[in-house]
């Protein structure tokens, strides 16, 4: 049995001396862990979490936020579509008044124009028919002293032609 | 508690099915250790010198020894062989050094090849950790994301006993505490176990005393973070018949010492074993080439060999794996001991006393 005795821990001894050595050194490397090495790993740690945690919940109200805006732009949006809408009725609404404004006006101007000008041709066609009768009257005395001329005294018959000319344009 | 106690009672299975072969392999091996051609034990037991590929560096020799009239010093030697050529201490017979006027050595402090092994592991966990927070002191991994094949590594590491072994196991506001001890063993460990696969290197887990000693600072940890309500149940049972306390309370303080213990023993035995186990195996090529000649010896290595392959695999991952089942038993009792009982658990109990 030997290698029980050879120094150190024997393979089912327990050796005081390894012990001690094993346990002042592990409090070291313990003692250098908690102190040392392990908080600034675990705040960093933590402080990341946290960062990644702050960012998320960031991100998600970032997102609502523009989720809200954008919205805001449709209801925007909509509301417009609507105003355009009415706004373009209105004008449509409008333009018809305007049309139908203006056309009873031509409407009124033309047929203005068309009772000028028969009134204008009225007169003229009364001083056409004066004219004519004139005319008529004068061929007739023409004609009738042509016809008759010696024969009858001038005076007597331009009273007898007027005579027939007046109850002519009676009738 | 109840998943945690199920996980304990899963590792106990577990472990009860990984270690059956320890007794059959030790019992091979101390046979194999009478063979002349290979040193079975040698290679699993703790020596004053420090193997390496190149050769042996014999270690320092420290006695704390007491002569034959009962005077008690200190001597320091940088070798064995230092030790026996002054005339202070002589070979005894089965080997051992004793100190040659009679009397005895009290306690031997000598640098052994497992302490060597056991500051290795440690101290190179150690180093990681504070070469990790370094980083982490700079700002990386804090304020932007951590860099590079070392920190991704250690983070995984220090994340898993963080996340899900203290904070698994230990009350979510207490976990933290923890996490320096919990993790300085997980890596402790593990190098110790995987330092032992490397050829010339020693496993410093598969020391008893290592062992031994770890598990009892797992202890006195556990022990100095026992709340009230812990004592109240190893002491004193609420709503428990008195007489039946009687019974509980010896079971319960006995309970206190065998979970160390078989903390203890449990890694003890299993990086012992797959060391034995592999020399054992190897040590067939040898056994056979000597007694029936080389040409068996060279088909049992064929056998031999490639089993050895496989084993190794098993043992880096046995390696891990006990260390793992240290860390996380130790913060399952460290856990047990710390847990602050909710109001649920009160009002049971005094339901029972009611009764």
């Amino acid at each position: 049995m030997t290698f029980l005795l050879a120094g150190g821990g024997g393979l089912l001894s327990f050796n005081t001396g390894f012990a001690i050595w094993i346990l002042l050194s592990l409090i070291v490397f313990l003692w250098v862990m908690t102190k040392y090495a392990v908080p600034p790993i675990m705040t960093a740690l933590k402080d990341r979490e946290q960062n990644i945690k702050e960012s998320l919940e960031a991100a998600e109200e970032a997102i609502a936020k523009a989720e809200k805006i954008s919205k805001d732009n449709e209801k925007a949006l909509r509301e417009a579509e609507v105003k355009a809408q009415q706004i373009r009725k209105e004008a449509v609404e409008e333009a018809e008044l305007i049309r139908t404004e203006r056309i009873s006006k031509a409407k009124e101007e033309a047929d203005k124009l068309i009772e000028q000008a028969r009134a204008s041709i009225e007169q003229e066609k009364k001083q056409a028919l004066v004219d004519l009768r004139k005319e008529v009257a004068k061929l007739a005395i023409d004609s009738a002293s042509k016809i008759i001329d010696a024969e009858l005294d001038n005076a007597k018959n331009q009273k007898l032609v007027d005579n027939f000319l007046s109850d002519l344009s009676k009738n | 508690m109840v998943q945690a106690l199920r996980r304990v009672l899963l590792t106990f299975f577990f472990l009860s099915i990984s270690t059956s072969n320890i007794f059959a392999s030790a019992s091979d091996a101390s046979e194999a250790g009478e063979e002349p051609v290979i040193d079975v034990m040698g290679t699993v037991a703790d020596h004053d010198y420090f193997k390496t590929p190149l050769g042996k560096i014999y270690l320092p020799r420290i006695f704390y020894w007491e002569n034959a009239n009962g005077e008690s010093s200190v001597s320091f030697f940088s070798s064995t062989k230092k030790a026996l050529a002054s005339d202070e201490f002589i070979e005894s017979e089965e080997g051992a050094i004793v100190p040659a006027g009679g009397g005895s050595i009290k306690i031997d402090f000598s640098i052994t090849s497992h302490l060597l092994y056991y500051w290795f592991g440690m101290g190179l966990a150690v180093l990681l950790t504070v070469a990790a927070a370094k980083r982490y002191n700079k700002g990386v991994g804090r304020d932007v994301e951590p860099k590079g094949t070392f920190q991704n590594i250690f983070e995984v590491l220090f994340l898993f006993i963080r996340d899900d072994v203290a904070r698994e196991n230990i009350d979510h506001h207490k976990a933290d505490k923890y996490v320096p001890f919990l993790f300085t063993m997980f890596m402790g460990i593990s190098f110790m176990n995987l330092f032992g696969l490397l050829p010339w290197g020693a496993t410093a887990t598969a020391d008893l005393t290592v062992t031994a000693t770890l598990a009892a600072v797992t202890f006195v940890i556990t022990q100095f973070s026992g709340t009230k309500d812990y004592w109240a149940h190893v002491f004193w049972f609420p709503g428990v018949p008195t007489w039946v306390r009687a019974i509980l309370t010896p079971v319960e303080i006995l309970g206190l010492f065998t979970k160390p213990f078989a903390l203890a023993i449990r890694l003890f035995a299993n990086m012992l074993s797959g060391k034995i186990m592999i020399i054992a195996i190897l040590g067939l090529v040898f056994i056979f080439a000597d007694l029936f000649g080389s040409v068996a010896g060279y088909g049992v290595g064929i056998f031999s060999v490639s089993l050895t392959v496989v084993l190794y695999a098993l043992k880096v991952f046995v390696a891990l794996l006990q260390a793992y089942i240290f860390t996380l038993l130790s913060a399952v009792f460290i856990g047990m001991a710390a847990e602050d009982h909710d109001h649920a658990e009160e009002e049971y109990y005094t339901e029972h006393i009611a009764e």
